[in-house]
């Protein structure tokens, strides 16, 4: 069976990002504290939450998730200007598919369509700076989409797998992989897809 | 019984169609219309066995509720509403498809023990045909597109279910949860930290394929299991007769209680199982099934549709709370602490 969902993926409307137990760092943990039976919230920093977390003793549970999506509506605010109040003169991207503003994706956290990833590209963007893994998709891809995609996609991905074998050391694997990048780049300045 | 290293796993994956806008904004014409086409391509040749829609409108609360115990769909579905909205379970229960809730498609797949690679297995299969009728909205940069931009990517949230008392009761898992986190990974409770009983799973789902993130959980969670055991004979180690306390009274409770909540039971199943693994125990009528196979029948929905011919449509009514009090006694009559 499945655990309800994180509170991660609910933005909290309140607006609240400052770590309720020092008031002065950005909350980036939200944690979840789960005493007999009874849960609490609590939006901490990271420095606080890591403290409570030692602290906690007998049955309390503590758990923490970062919060994504505050991250990003603080980033989308900060960039607008955050003092900027929601209802504006400032002229907001609105997605013409579906009529998603920036302030929907703000307040709900979600997006109404596929145009919206191009129209919002820039603050989804800006919610994963600072990710020290890179981004870029590497799993599974649909049968038919388009070859090219995939091959683009393999180099990535070797390309990320060639970084963390040196990283390690592994030499024999690394060349290994660098044949194969190189192979794959063959293909692509032969213009096979 | 069985000391299964995961108490079970758990798979979802989200899924859109590219011409229809995403569910909360789409118009109800448009998401029946994209209902009736997957519902036309489960009832096709596709498939190696059936799938069986539900009409959700026909549910009782007590179906409904059946259905999210079993890990056949999620809570948020069966909590929603809208347009457009389909369900469908398949091959009698290996795995099931939530149409129109959150996002268009989300196929589910759940097992008892350890399995998170079959499960991933057998949806990424029912996943590649389902491909063939349904034109997936996917981005190069963002992967499989979601209406939370957050789960874009592998679309993939994979859970193993653990069953750590230990770890709870000694408030150990605090660290832990902190130390996942980084990972990208969360831990949650899964029935609000009844039996210690929670759930590893990943929150990221960018830059990193599939099979990786699930050779993660797996990993991770096997070393939560083997820190749960390391701490379980450390306890019994230092506090024996605090620990054989313990279990001995979830022994008597099982034994002799008329009428027993949900979380006290799968308490007390928890701390049966820790007796059993320790020795310390003996539980003849757990010789068959897993512990969490029994706390998961324990659950209100289960004692009414398998105890109780699903005929109160109270989840809580004081009838289910006596029926799992017989079920317990059943299944520990002859039970003990070993001196």
């Amino acid at each position: 069976m499945f655990a309800e969902e994180p509170p991660d993926w609910n933005l909290d409307l309140d607006g609240s990002v400052t770590c309720e137990l020092c008031g002065e760092e950005p909350a980036t943990m939200h944690l979840l504290r789960v005493v007999d039976g009874a849960v609490s919230h609590t939006h901490l920093c990271s420095g606080c939450a890591e403290g409570v977390a030692e602290q906690s003793t007998g049955l309390a549970l503590v758990l923490a998730v970062p919060s994504v999506l505050r991250q990003l509506s603080k980033k989308a605010a900060d960039e607008d200007g955050s003092s900027t109040p929601v209802h504006s003169d400032y002229e907001q991207p609105v997605c013409g598919v579906c009529g998603t503003t920036l302030t929907d994706l703000k307040e709900s956290g979600m997006v109404g369509c596929v145009s919206c990833y191009q129209v919002f590209a820039e603050h989804l963007e800006a919610s994963l700076e600072g990710d020290a893994e890179p981004v870029e998709h590497l799993g599974k891809m649909p049968l038919h989409g388009p070859e090219s995609d995939a091959l683009g996609r393999e180099i990535l991905r070797l390309r990320r797998m060639l970084r963390e074998l040196v990283d390690c050391e592994r030499f024999e694997e690394a060349a290994s992989v660098r044949d194969r990048l190189m192979q794959l780049g063959q293909r692509v300045e032969g213009g096979q897809s | 019984m069985s000391h299964a290293t995961l108490a079970a796993s758990a798979l979802g994956l989200s899924r859109n169609e590219a011409g229809t806008r995403f569910p909360h904004v789409e118009d109800a014409s448009a998401l029946d219309e994209l209902r009736l086409q997957v519902g036309d391509a489960l009832q096709g040749s596709l498939w190696e066995h059936r799938w069986c829609p539900y009409d959700l409108d026909e549910l009782s609360a007590v179906e409904t509720a059946y259905l999210v115990e079993q890990g056949l769909m999620t809570p948020s579905f069966a909590g929603g509403s809208g347009a457009g909205r389909g369900f469908a379970v398949y091959d009698e229960g290996q795995a099931s498809l939530e149409i129109n809730g959150v996002d268009h498609i989300r196929l589910l797949g759940f097992r008892s023990g350890e399995g998170l690679d079959a499960v991933w297995s057998l949806l990424n299969q029912l996943d590649d045909r389902l491909e063939t009728t349904v034109s997936y909205a996917f981005d190069a940069r963002w992967g499989y597109l979601t209406s939370h931009p957050g789960r874009a990517g592998s679309g993939m949230r994979a859970y193993a279910t653990l069953q750590v008392p230990a770890l709870m009761l000694t408030g150990r898992l605090a660290g832990t949860a902190l130390e996942l986190i980084k990972q990208g990974l969360a831990l949650a409770p899964l029935w609000g930290g009844a039996g210690g009983v929670i759930q590893v799973s990943n929150l990221m789902r960018q830059g990193r394929p599939e099979s990786e993130t699930i050779q993660q959980i797996q990993e991770i969670s096997h070393g939560i299991v083997e820190k749960e055991r390391s701490v379980r004979k450390m306890v019994l180690r230092e506090n024996p007769v605090q620990a054989r306390d313990h279990i001995g009274r979830a022994l008597g409770v099982a034994q002799h209680a008329w009428t027993i909540s949900f979380p006290e039971a799968v308490n007390v199943v928890s701390a049966a199982q820790v007796g059993l693994e320790l020795g310390v125990a003996d539980v003849p009528g757990l010789a068959a099934e897993s512990a969490f196979r029994l706390m998961s029948r324990l659950q209100p929905a289960h004692i009414v549709m398998e105890h109780m011919d699903g005929k109160t449509g109270c989840l809580e009514s004081p009838e289910v709370d006596q029926t799992r009090a017989l079920v317990l006694r059943e299944v520990f009559a002859g039970a003990g602490v070993r001196s």
